[in-house]
């Protein structure tokens, strides 16, 4: 009984831890509730006991920047009892200084509702350190941004330079990121290092390593601005503060220790001035820099209308994204498309280079001898002056529309060379050829689609018939019977000729071998074995109607009378006729 | 130029003096017969035709003096004219391009081309001025594929009545068979290259028309269109093209034209700011 006691017990303590084990809790907490601007804390999410699917999403905060690094899972067994959590880390970066609240967060995992205590995170403001801080080498790092004018026009492009110092004692310098890079009425581009520029020097007691990074610059109002302060972080690695251990096995495996840095300047004011009015040329379009010009235009000889194509080059150091093509006034007696222009830089900032407008003209009347003169204007801040580039006038030729000779034609897209005749437009045709309407395809008139089963009935024509010729070919009984058909309607016609002509013996003579060639069709017999003693001989004339044998008869005797009787009038000859054509008509009703 | 406005005056008039005299013959035969009311008829009408061409020849004339005094926004005004008539040549529609270009409408340009090139395929002059003008084009443009450009050098009627003498005379080869069936092995080799040439020239029309029916392109007839989402003002702009672009049509609804640019992009233009043409 004791036994058994014991064992409830220990199931009962089991239970109990088990249910401790499953009570899910969600905590978020800070490393640290303060960081100055350009530093970065980490936020951690931990939720035990429970797994949630996926990271839970943060508040939008304004100021503050989260990014997502990982989760991290533990587990533990500990007298008896067992725990799991896992960890959603977050690097909290500010955008400005001032005091945060990151609110209580909820989550809904496998149906559990949880929420975490709000944060407080404060962000003090980034200073660039002290002269006495930097000398005393107590910075690791620091950064510095110098500008080199105090005075700038509007549009001139400057390249500011910032230098991050890193102390020579600094193991490892990693993972910089600028957080700020304020420069109101900038057009600040993207900060790159500078090239086989880093150097060393001292400051107070320790030597520094500089990285330059350059930032270009453009002023785009005038006024008092500010640039900076540019603020950044890094992560350094200092020799490690732990004197104890071996000391051989410490020079060997001194990882040293890892720290955090902000970095960030101080502020440079810039007075940026607009450009003078006094002098501004008429054409200028806001160019400024030092720039030369290069012009070129062909072909020179071409007909009215045909394009001329001007290549303007600009080359020199300045803000060449604004350089634009200024229109040319004297230009009045030409047709301009506008221009197209292609941008090639010699220098990593886009200050140096040249940029090549290609704008096509064309002549509208015959009386253009020359294109009039390429004006350029631009505004020098070294010297504070407007300059005008000219580019002299190109002398052409100028033909009237409709009297050039054919000219050569290529379809080559890419330009000629300058001496070369570009590819011209043929010009207008003087007749105006055969008139005609709009009409719709022919595929859509029904007539032309009828008119194309015609061939198709011609040929099915044609297979008829070539099968009923075959088929009379092969069937002699048929043929006979076609012919003797025609001979009799051929017959017939002779009849009532003999006997409007009164010929009675070549009527009778006609009349016996017509009976004989149809009766022999019939009988399918010789048409001279036929004689009159077939009408009572014959089974197939046995079958036919007693009418028709009689009249058969009939026509016999009369055939055999004619020969000894006299000769018998012409309606007597046409009876006789008309008989036959009956009797005929029967007999053929007969089946043979 | 005058001299030749003052010829095609003088052959206006001259046929108007055989209009009126096939006319007084006419009137002679009216009352005497219902024929003589069918020659009046015919007789009219080969009247009217004539003043309607010598009108056409002379305005076709006052259009190409205009372009060769280099008033070519007139000259293409003043061909458009003779256009609207419903009257179409090959040399109108070239004329017409090669104002449109010397005005400065690429697009108004190439669309009257490919007018011009559906009425006459084959035109050596046509085809080197389009190109010519494709090549001013800037931006996104799609043109005709290789067989499209083939099967264009005939036009969809001459590749109509090209396939319908060939099926008739491969059925009057098939009728002659039957009808002299002694002819059958003579007739064996010239059978076969009829059929094939027929059935050769079947599918071709059958792409033709294909291209003619189920196709068209849109020629960008605008300095810059901005191609949208959506047939509607306010859609968001997908990309531009420029004037002179050509590009093949997927829909058209309400004054909109979908068209894509080549790129895999799809967008609507206004209708008004393309010429839409059918496919050859």
């Amino acid at each position: 009984m004791r036994s058994i006691l014991k064992t409830l017990a220990a199931l009962l303590l089991a239970a109990l831890s088990a249910g401790a084990a499953w009570a899910a809790t969600f905590t978020a907490s800070l490393d640290r509730d303060a960081i100055a601007l350009g530093e970065q804390a980490t936020l951690s999410l931990k939720f035990e006991g429970i797994q949630p699917q996926n990271a839970p999403l943060l508040p939008d905060i304004a100021g503050l920047q989260f990014q997502y690094v990982g989760p991290s899972s533990s587990f533990s067994f500990i007298n008896g009892q067992t725990s799991s959590s896992t960890t959603y880390n977050y690097l909290v970066a500010a955008q400005r200084a001032g005091e945060f609240t990151i609110p209580g967060m909820r989550a809904d995992v496998n149906g559990q509702q949880l929420s975490s205590q709000p944060l407080k995170l404060t962000v003090t403001p980034a200073g660039a350190p002290s002269a006495a801080a930097v000398n005393s080498g107590s910075e690791p790092a620091f950064m510095k941004f110098t500008f080199p004018k105090n005075k700038i026009y509007v549009g001139e492009p400057a390249v500011g330079r910032l230098e991050v110092y890193i102390r020579d004692d600094v193991q490892n310098f990693a993972s910089f990121q600028l957080t700020g890079s304020p420069a109101d009425g900038f057009s600040a581009g993207k900060p790159a290092e500078m090239p086989n520029q880093r150097r060393r020097v001292q400051v107070g007691n320790h030597v520094y390593t500089i990285i330059p990074l350059a930032v270009p610059l453009v002023a785009l109002r005038t006024g008092q601005l500010t640039l900076g302060p540019f603020t950044g972080s890094a992560v350094v690695v200092l020799p490690s503060q732990n004197q104890g251990g071996d000391p051989f096995l410490r020079q060997f495996f001194n990882q040293g220790e890892q720290k955090q840095v902000a970095l960030a300047t101080e502020l440079f004011k810039v007075e940026s001035v607009p450009l003078p009015e006094a002098n501004q040329p008429a054409n200028f379009t806001g160019a400024v820099g030092d720039f030369t010009m290069a012009a070129t235009a062909g072909p020179t000889t071409v007909t009215v209308g045909d394009p001329i194509t001007v290549r303007v080059q600009i080359s020199g150091r300045g803000a060449l994204d604004a350089v634009k093509l200024p229109a040319q006034d004297a230009w009045n007696n030409f047709k301009t498309f506008p221009p197209t222009s292609k941008l090639e830089t010699s220098d990593q900032f886009g200050f140096q280079g040249t940029r090549t407008f290609e704008q096509i003209v064309s002549p509208q009347n015959a009386d253009v001898h020359e294109l009039p003169a390429l004006t350029f204007s631009f505004f020098n801040p070294d010297d504070g002056q407007y300059h005008t580039l000219t580019q002299a006038a190109v002398p052409l030729t100028i033909k009237a529309a409709g009297t050039s000779p054919l000219p050569a034609l290529a379809a080559a897209k890419n330009s000629p060379p300058e001496n070369q005749a570009l590819p011209d437009l043929l010009p207008i045709k003087e007749n105006l050829g055969a008139l005609a309407t709009s009409a719709p395809p022919l595929l859509t008139h029904p007539a032309f689609l009828i008119t194309q089963s015609l061939p198709v009935l011609a040929f099915l024509g044609a297979l008829i018939w070539r099968r009923r010729t075959d088929h009379l070919a092969n069937n002699p009984r048929l043929r006979r019977q076609r012919a003797v058909a025609q001979l009799v309607r051929a017959g017939l016609n002779d009849l009532k000729k003999f006997a409007a002509d009164n010929k009675s013996d070549e009527f009778f003579a006609l009349l016996f071998r017509l009976l004989q060639e149809q009766l022999g069709e019939r009988l399918d017999c010789p048409a001279t074995a036929i004689t009159e003693n077939v009408i009572d001989e014959n089974p197939v004339l046995r079958g036919a109607p007693d009418a028709t044998r009689g009249a058969l008869r009939e026509l016999f005797q009369l055939c055999n009378q004619a020969r000894y009787a006299p000769v018998r009038g012409t309606s007597e000859l046409n009876s006789v006729s008309a008989k036959f054509e009956k009797t005929v008509g029967e007999l053929q009703e007969v089946k043979a | 130029m005058k001299t030749q406005s003052l010829r095609s005056r003088r052959r206006k008039a001259a046929q108007f003096k055989i209009g009126n005299r096939q006319s007084a013959i006419g009137n002679q035969f009216v009352p005497r017969c219902l024929g003589g009311l069918g020659i009046l008829i015919l007789l009219a009408l080969g009247f009217a035709g004539n003043l309607f061409a010598a009108d056409v020849t002379a305005d076709f004339s006052s259009a190409n003096e205009l372009y060769a005094k280099g008033k070519f926004v007139e000259a293409a005004a003043a061909y458009e004219k003779i256009l609207q008539t419903g009257v179409v040549t090959p040399a109108l529609q070239f004329n017409a391009a090669n104002a449109e270009f010397k005005s400065g409408h690429l697009g108004q340009a190439i669309a009257a081309y490919r007018l011009a090139e559906q009425l006459s395929p084959r035109d050596a002059e046509l085809r080197a001025n389009l190109a010519f003008v494709r090549n001013q084009v800037q931006g996104a443009t799609v043109r005709e594929s290789l067989g499209q450009n083939w099967a264009g050098t005939l036009t969809l009627n001459e590749g109509a009545v090209l396939t319908a003498v060939l099926f008739w005379l491969t059925l009057a080869l098939f009728s002659l068979r039957q009808l002299q069936p002694a002819l059958v092995p003579k007739l064996k080799t010239a059978n076969r290259i009829l059929v094939a040439l027929t059935l050769f020239s079947g599918l071709v029309l059958g792409l033709q028309a294909a291209n003619h029916f189920a196709s068209a392109t849109a020629v960008v007839i605008a300095d810059n269109a901005t191609a949208r989402s959506g047939p509607f003002d306010d859609a968001q702009s997908v990309f531009t093209v420029r004037d002179g672009a050509e590009l093949p049509v997927l829909d058209q609804r309400d004054g909109w034209v979908q068209v894509a640019n080549g790129a895999g992009k799809s967008g609507w233009l206004p209708a008004r700011q393309v010429e839409v043409l059918p496919g050859s």
